[in-house]
């Protein structure tokens, strides 16, 4: 009856209607892909065999006789703990370091600077190794981080081999965390401060107005609008920070990227395992933009 | 390809860095001592050593563990120092500048012994010996003479970057394009493409990469293009270790352990089945 009211409104039609076109275009694809795979199989002089991924996907505990990860899972758990502490990491430099970089002294503004140039400016790889053979081999030890592991009660030790992998990788881990979320904290630092300057002037004046300290404006009038405008950039810096994870095999921590390296010497099997962990990381990252497009909806739907 | 040279030049800055470590605690060691890193090893009770993927010498088995000629090696090592064996995997690249970076205490990893590398780490008397050996693609290379043949701008070889036979290959195939790769695999699966002409590496790597791809490999020759030797590498200044290690190693000679160790995993395939 209510339809009836408005006579212009078109019913309301399913969201996911296959139509004509559709089918055309799914069987173009289709056609597209057998035309890549039989081309592929005419230049490559190659053995498929998929079971080297399941092989090392699980194992049976021989003596449990319970399955257990093999190495391509735990890589993908070491590889999941990086981007937990990572991003965990990442997010609190880069608002600090951003929001320093607006500041109006000068102190801030240089030091914040001088981080934000020195990591972007610097490749990534090259970035992983000064940071893990300069903090990882001569800070670290200093900390005692591997002493106090080794002697932390067994409770201790499964919660930690929960959070940070392997105990007695422990020292290697934490240098590898420090050196992903150092060089994505300079990114969210530049991604912060659009933020802050994207807000209006004059809400911070109102702030200022309404008696609020400094801190206090930054707090709940500057922050919450400028991170809710840098949501979408956010996002690609917390995709990009997962799939950056995977330079951190280059100095041994045995992620995904470097399990499947050892997997590949080990079979032969390149292509398998190239293509598994590939989809393994797509599925994270889409998985990533999923989460972030419910906060931002959720965001902007507070925003109303 | 960038990548190689600043790690290189990383490589080379940590080395100093790390050398000069050593040097400042020389003095302190009590007198009747077995070396600094054994004395090391037997009070903290585990043996650090560092190694990398190289099939046969080290490699996974289908449970995940890891088991080679390498890997026999480091566990007896470890059994007669009565201590416990920790593994560190190391990536390739990186394995000299992490010994150095005080990672582990040795590397038993398949590391032959150069003069380069000897300026850089100092190694124990060779416990193994190897040869780098040849395979190469049917489709290209079948009407090729070795080795004069393969001296042409138009061969290409591949090898696993970072290794003894890359030079090697430079070296007596001057005029050839010579490509490197991240891991000794990609290296063959050119070859077996047909997009390169042969691939070096030590044996048995190309031998088993031809029975695996007949129709694809073929070895033009069975002799070794280099003789290589393996020695453990320790850290630079500590010349009472490297004596205890030689010892070892004269022992594990003597006794016929390593050469039936190495038999089993270099001469027979007796072990195939236990890995994927």
């Amino acid at each position: 009856m209510t339809t009836a009211a408005i006579p212009h409104r078109r019913p309301t039609k399913p969201r996911w209607r296959l139509g004509k076109l559709d089918i055309v275009l799914a069987l173009l694809a289709l056609a597209g892909g057998i035309f890549v795979t039989v081309q592929v199989q005419g230049v490559l002089n190659y053995r498929w065999d998929w079971q080297v991924v399941t092989t090392f996907l699980v194992k049976t505990d021989p003596a449990t006789g319970r399955i257990v990860p093999n190495l391509l899972l735990e890589g993908l758990f070491t590889t999941l703990r990086l981007a937990f502490w990572g991003l965990l990491l990442a997010l609190p430099i880069g608002v600090v370091m951003g929001a320093a970089r607006t500041s109006k002294r000068l102190l801030p503004r240089l030091v914040s600077g001088a981080y934000v140039m020195l990591v972007r400016n610097i490749p990534p790889l090259v970035f992983v190794f000064i940071v893990v053979f300069f903090i990882g081999s001569q800070i670290l030890p200093v900390l005692g981080i591997g002493e106090l592991v080794s002697r932390a009660s067994p409770a201790v030790k499964w919660w930690l081999s929960l959070l940070f992998g392997q105990p007695s990788l422990i020292e290697n881990f934490v240098a590898g965390v420090f050196c992903l979320a150092l060089f994505s904290g300079a990114y969210v630092a530049e991604i912060v401060r659009a933020g802050i300057q994207s807000v209006a002037r004059s809400q911070i004046e109102a702030g200022q107005s309404l008696g609020l300290s400094r801190l206090d404006v930054m707090r709940f009038v500057v922050m919450p609008q400028a991170l809710r405008n840098v949501l979408p950039p956010l996002a690609n810096q917390f995709i990009q920070l997962i799939k950056d994870s995977s330079l951190v095999s280059l100095v041994s921590i045995q992620e995904l990227t470097f399990m499947a390296q050892d997997i590949q010497v080990l079979t032969h099997k390149v292509f398998e395992v190239l293509l598994f962990t590939g989809g393994v990381y797509f599925t994270i990252c889409y998985g990533l933009s999923l989460a972030f497009g419910a906060i931002e909806r959720r965001a902007a739907a507070m925003r109303r | 390809m960038i990548s190689t040279h600043i790690l290189k030049g990383i490589a080379a800055t940590i080395l100093v860095l790390g050398l000069s470590a050593p040097a400042r605690a020389q003095s302190a060691s009590p007198p009747p001592s077995q070396g600094k890193v054994i004395d090391q090893v037997k009070k903290r009770g585990k043996i650090q050593v560092g190694m990398a993927s190289f099939v046969p010498w080290a490699m996974r088995d289908k449970q995940g563990g890891w088991v080679g000629f390498e890997i026999d090696v480091a566990k007896k090592l470890a059994s007669d120092l009565g201590v416990e064996l920790e593994l560190v995997p190391t990536a390739w690249d990186a394995i000299i500048p992490s010994l150095n970076a005080s990672k582990f205490d040795v590397i038993i990893g398949g590391l032959s012994i150069t003069p380069a590398r000897q300026e850089s780490v100092d190694f124990t008397a060779p416990y193994s010996r190897s040869g780098v050996g040849v395979t190469a693609s049917k489709k290209l290379s079948s009407a090729l003479k070795w080795p004069d043949d393969y001296n042409k701008s138009d061969v290409t070889f591949t090898c696993k970057r970072g290794i003894a036979a890359c030079n090697e290959v430079q070296k007596q195939f001057p005029k050839a394009t010579l490509r490197q790769f991240d891991d000794a695999a990609i290296a063959f699966q050119e070859v077996i493409n047909g997009n390169a002409h042969a691939s070096v590496a030590s044996e048995p790597a190309p031998t088993f990469a031809t029975l695996q791809n007949p129709e694809q490999l073929f070895q033009p020759t069975k002799d070794y293009l280099l003789n290589g030797s393996e020695g453990m590498a320790l850290r630079k200044g500590d010349p009472d270790s490297i004596v205890f290690l030689d010892a070892w190693i004269a022992k594990a000679n003597d006794s016929g352990w390593l050469k039936e160790r190495r038999d089993y995993w270099f001469r027979s395939r007796d072990w195939a089945s236990t890995i994927p």
